[in-house]
């Protein structure tokens, strides 16, 4: 994976195969939990193409939408928050107001990261007037695998970073499945992260003008 | 287009004086520094300053007040929060 570069064209990142397949999962399941239809089976990016099923990360993704009927799976929650953690009438009055149209939004830019990477070659291309879309769908993603790792303060992130840190340093296999599944979706938050940062750096560099 | 004066005049019917709203931005622990100032420069115009200041107070404090005015368009301000992935509220100020 390449960070994201600006060029005259647009923000540019580089994913291989695997990653771009993994993004691309991650991209369909959280525009699954969102309630869309789901985002075609087309390679390269049918939904475990590419994937051992085996493989603890693919476990760990098939677990990602696996409550996506549930309006009170908490990493829905996080894409559609409360608007008022006081006052039910102020929370029930928008979401009936607003929810609609915020899931279309956040479904649309999903789709549209979808049919990027569902493209041939490495380079993934952002053009700066879509550039602050794309970022926002990544905080959706990092949302949703947030709360899967089940961090709600700045702590539980920095705990995740040094749980990340010592199990790459030990090299040595996690024990159980379950710790394997949170080092895998914990790297892939941490990329996600470093992406996205860097997604907003190029924004900052040269489409300031976006603004 | 309505003068000045029946503007005044719907506005005392439509909302009470004291009737005003805030937008509250609140902490997470997935939004990055620079991701959630760019968001209140695009969204809210602010200068980097203030987009900054406002960020700072949210990361320390744990929530900024990033708008006011009436409870309509502190929702619209609360959707465009919630579009961005920044979990926002809204509540009548002062409470």
């Amino acid at each position: 994976m390449r960070a994201f570069v600006a060029s005259p064209e647009g923000a540019v990142a580089q994913l291989d195969e695997e990653e771009r397949t993994v993004v691309a999962r991650m991209v369909a399941d959280v525009g699954l939990l969102l309630g869309a239809e789901p985002f075609g089976m087309a390679p390269p990016v049918d939904r475990d193409a590419g994937l051992d099923p085996e493989d603890a990360l693919a476990q760990a993704l098939s677990r990602i939408a696996e409550n996506a009927t549930d309006p009170e799976d908490p990493a829905v929650l996080s894409l559609l928050p409360h608007a008022s953690t006081e006052d039910r009438e102020v929370a029930q009055e928008f979401r009936r107001l607003t929810e609609a149209d915020l899931r279309i939004t956040k479904v649309d830019r999903l789709r549209r990261i979808w049919e990027d990477l569902s493209d041939d070659g490495p380079d993934w291309l952002v053009p700066y007037s879509e550039a602050l879309a794309t970022a926002s769908a990544l905080t959706d993603i990092r949302l949703v695998l947030a709360s899967r790792l089940q961090l709600s303060s700045d702590d539980d992130g920095e705990l995740l970073r040094s749980e990340l840190a010592t199990a790459l340093e030990s090299g040595e296999e996690p024990a159980t499945r379950a710790e394997a599944e949170r080092v895998w979706l914990g790297m892939l938050y941490e990329s996600l992260g470093w992406l996205q940062q860097s997604l907003v750096d190029a924004l900052m560099e040269e489409g300031g003008d976006h603004v | 287009m309505s003068t000045q004066e029946e503007r005044q005049r719907e506005g005392a019917v439509a909302t009470r004086v004291d009737d005003v709203w805030v937008t509250v931005v609140w902490n997470d622990p997935v939004n990055l520094m620079s991701y959630v100032t760019y968001v209140f420069r695009a969204y809210f115009g602010f200068s980097k300053e203030v987009a900054e200041a406002r960020m700072l107070e949210v990361h320390r404090d744990g929530r900024s007040i990033v708008s006011s005015g009436p409870r309509e368009k502190m929702e619209v301000d609360v959707q465009a929060m919630h579009g961005y992935g920044l979990h926002a509220t809204l509540q009548r100020s002062g409470e």
